[in-house]
């Protein structure tokens, strides 16, 4: 069932309605670690998205597939890290 | 070069190779640049809070929309040539260069607006990021558009089938790094505080 409504369309459509989270997250101001990983985490399902569906990336070597997804989860936990050491 | 997706085929990478190197590499820098700026906010919290909010979150925003609906149109370019319809995918192409085309005009309009106010990449630490980050981000997506434009017209002239479409991945997958950049980019420097 599941499978059925996940194809690049509703990836598309669940992208945009992310963004308009981060966006109104972002408009009420709310600060703090949790916001702050909450944010991060939207960015990464959507870098996720990207990587898997929207490069097709899904079938690929596992290799290759550790370095996008690496980079991704380097990158925000780094992000993540510095920001909880300056609360 | 010769597409024809067989079983051999399956884990390989989309598009040429050489492209996917310079995108890891690309990744990279852009990776230790989001890095550098949460560090050097930890010495300047309430300086990057207090000028982040100076930003234009609606056009970030706008932005992030019309990058993610450009990347949906080049998906649906790569599955239009897969199947042989060279014309679709042409217009796919096309109707993604109109996104980012609004995604330069929208970020022009931002500078603008910094540029009039006196603001510049010395006027303190967080627009030197602010700035150096999204210009380095602008740079990618003229380039990206150059890239799609010329496979475009690449597959005007029919270099491009199901049989062949390796141009059209290559171009797809450095707009989509462009896309995932900007991904990380947007709430880091507009929303997270």
């Amino acid at each position: 069932m599941m499978k059925h409504y996940y194809n690049i369309h509703t990836v598309w459509l669940l992208m945009l309605l992310l963004t308009l989270t981060t966006y109104s997250i972002g408009e009420v101001g709310y600060g703090g670690i949790g916001v702050v990983l909450l944010l991060l985490i939207t960015a990464a399902i959507k870098g996720g998205l990207i990587i898997r569906d929207f490069m097709d990336l899904k079938g690929v070597s596992f290799l290759w597939r550790a370095i996008m997804y690496g980079w991704l989860w380097i990158v925000c936990l780094g992000i993540s890290i510095a920001y909880f050491m300056s609360l | 070069m010769i597409n024809t997706p067989t079983e051999n085929e399956a884990n390989l990478l989309p598009g040429d190779l050489a492209i996917w190197f310079f995108i890891f590499m690309e990744l990279l820098v852009f990776g230790i640049f989001f890095i550098a700026y949460a560090v050097m906010r930890l010495q300047n919290v309430e300086m990057f809070n207090q000028f982040q909010l100076t930003l234009n979150k609606e056009i970030g925003a706008t932005n992030t929309l019309l990058l993610i609906t450009s990347s949906y149109f080049v998906v649906r370019a790569v599955h239009a040539i897969r199947q042989g319809e060279v014309n679709r995918c042409i217009h796919w192409i096309y109707a993604a260069l109109l996104g980012g085309l609004g995604f330069l005009v929208l970020k022009s309009v931002e500078y603008y607006d910094k540029f009039a106010e006196g603001i510049t990449l010395s006027t303190n630490t967080f627009y030197m990021f602010y700035l150096s980050l999204t210009m380095f981000h602008f740079l990618h997506v003229i380039l990206g558009m150059i890239i799609l434009f010329a496979v475009a017209l690449k597959a005007k002239r029919g270099a491009y089938s199901d049989q062949n479409y390796t141009g059209v991945e290559t171009g797809a997958s450095y707009w989509h790094m462009v896309d995932l950049v900007w991904i990380i980019l947007f709430p880091l420097v507009y929303i997270i505080r």
